[in-house]
């Protein structure tokens, strides 16, 4: 294969890697902030998807509205779910991780068993906004759209890094995730930080879905295996860890396409999860992951 | 009364951590709140910053009742705390840890740091000065860059005295600040707890270290078993055999 096909395809990687990091994000602040591991987290990504393209696709009455919009609409409203999610999950983090683990996924069975009943089993293709045509530079063909879902998880992994850095709320929400009983001292309301780092979580998610429903086939299972990927991305970089979930998601996206392209397509899935396990083998805190998080 | 605490009753379990006690801090005060391991104090700021919920009795802030609110409300009211083990956040600068303990006056939310990021800035800026300006006053201002988990504990434990003033308190619960100083720190703390209650902060002291608590206190109560045993100015106190008998064992009669 020459180097052009060798840049497609990272570009490829990079592209399902950003959908990836965006997942693994959600699981990696919640975690970071409540102690909860939520494998609901690819449903969340589901429920995104089509809160925002539904009015993208004409789905509800033949109701449409531009792509941009549908974007924020879904963003919008996965993260007053998440808030809401929140108030579910709280009685949860206090529990065994075998408690969590059950309700996490029980909760992702109702959601998606939810959106079965109201939009049907099968699901639908999306039109990109932009036009289906790959744009070629010296050689290498790229979709429009893949473009745009990178440039897009780039831009909001780039925000939300300022926010948690510079923002007094990201600081408070730092010191939330760090020491629950210490930042109420502080005056810090705990639970309205982790309704905040919930719906951050799900409004990254949503953002994900809506910017990959043209790549994707837009369905009420589509989360299962995202989400477990993008689990095993946020593992990847360190758990917990918000660098981590990007260098994580980033990787494991590269990983699949290379092997895919280089190896099997039919083996993808095993190979990624193989370095996965290897990675963690050397260096069981993952690749930026400085430490076991510890959380009671 | 300022603050007003009575006949508070704490139970884990079939175990008392606290039984019916009453306690009054006047403003302006340093309290000094003393007694052998486990016999409540630690219990006390617990169930008073909100911690834990009392299984009876009724804690009055400047009038108003305060019992049972969740931590971060107590703090809005006007307290603050510092705890026994050290426990700043590790992996934030030391400027970001009191920086922390002044969010809750800012009237930042989601909204308007998307809708007026200007005024947000600029209202983060007089933080940043105001945080300076604390670490000043305990010695330490040229540490505010570095992370906190690299200072000495002393230098941990100003830290820690001067987030929990970030939020502007009007009471003080200050847990064992002189565990682990030596001499020197500890006769600095005793000028520095001074100079707080100076500026109009009432200071509630649990502290272990007796030169210290008899050097600054005003008032002191003693706990024992979870019960109220003196209370009273530090002379009359250390004088009383009951608090001795609490502290060294009853007299082997003959």
């Amino acid at each position: 294969m020459n180097s052009g096909i060798f840049i497609q395809t990272i570009i490829g990687g990079l592209g399902i890697g950003s959908l990836y990091a965006l997942i693994a994000l959600g699981y990696s602040m919640v975690y970071r902030s409540m102690g909860l591991v939520n494998f609901a987290q690819g449903s969340i990504y589901m429920v995104g998807t089509y809160f925002g393209i539904i009015w993208y696709a004409g789905i509800v009455v033949g109701l449409r509205v531009p792509y941009p919009v549908a974007l924020l609409i879904g963003i919008l409203l996965n993260a007053m779910l998440g808030v809401v999610l929140e108030r579910i999950f709280r009685p949860l983090a206090k529990l065994d991780l075998m408690f969590m683990l059950l309700g996490t996924i029980g909760l992702g069975f109702v959601l998606n068993n939810l959106f079965v009943i109201i939009f049907g089993a099968e699901g639908f293709a999306v039109k990109s906004p932009l036009p289906d045509t790959p744009i070629i530079v010296l050689g290498i063909r790229v979709l429009p759209q893949m473009l745009l879902l990178i440039g897009g998880a780039a831009a909001l992994m780039t925000a939300l890094q300022i926010f948690l850095k510079r923002g007094k709320l990201g600081v408070a929400m730092r010191a939330s995730a760090m020491d629950h009983d210490i930042a109420s001292a502080m005056g810090i309301p705990v639970n309205r930080m982790n309704a905040l780092t919930l719906a951050i979580g799900s409004a990254l998610a949503a953002a994900a879905g809506i910017l990959a429903a043209p790549i994707v086939y837009v369905n009420p299972a589509m989360g299962s295996a995202i989400g477990l990927k993008g689990f095993a991305a946020a593992i990847l970089g360190g758990f917990g860890s918000i660098p981590g979930a990007i260098v994580g998601g980033l990787l494991f996206g590269v990983l699949e396409a290379v092997s895919s392209g280089y190896i099997s397509s039919s083996y993808t899935r095993g190979i990624a999860f193989i370095i996965m396990v290897l990675v963690l083998m050397i260096k069981p805190t993952g690749i930026v992951g400085e430490t076991t998080v510890e959380k009671v | 009364m300022f603050l007003e605490i009575e006949s508070l009753t704490m139970q884990f379990g079939g175990i008392y951590a606290l039984k019916e006690v009453s306690l009054a801090v006047e403003q302006g005060e340093i309290h000094g709140l003393i007694g052998p391991n486990g016999s409540g104090k630690t219990t006390t700021f617990n169930v008073v910053s909100g911690y834990y919920k009392p299984t009876s009795g009724s804690i009055r802030f400047e009038g108003a009742g305060i019992t049972g609110l969740p931590a971060h409300k107590i703090t809005a009211a006007g307290f603050a705390r510092t705890f026994q083990n050290l426990r700043l956040f590790s992996s934030m600068t030391v400027l970001d840890n009191v920086l922390v303990g002044m969010g809750h006056h800012a009237k930042t939310g989601l909204w308007r740091e998307i809708l007026n990021p200007a005024a947000v800035r600029r209202e983060e800026s007089r933080f940043v000065g105001d945080a300076i300006h604390l670490l000043e006053l305990f010695g330490i201002a040229g540490l505010a860059d570095h992370p906190a988990t690299g200072l000495s504990y002393g230098e941990q434990r100003r830290v820690e005295i001067a987030r929990a003033l970030a939020t502007k308190p009007k009471i003080l619960l200050l847990d064992e600040p002189a565990a682990g100083l030596n001499e020197v720190e500890s006769d600095e703390l005793r000028g520095t707890l001074k100079s707080i209650r100076d500026s109009g902060v009432t200071i509630l002291l649990i502290e272990h270290d007796m030169k210290l608590v008899m050097g600054v206190c005003d008032v002191i109560t003693v706990l024992d078993y979870g019960r109220k045993i003196a209370e009273g100015p530090c002379e009359s106190v250390s004088g009383d055999p009951v608090v001795i008998e609490a502290y060294l064992g009853k007299e082997d009669e003959p």
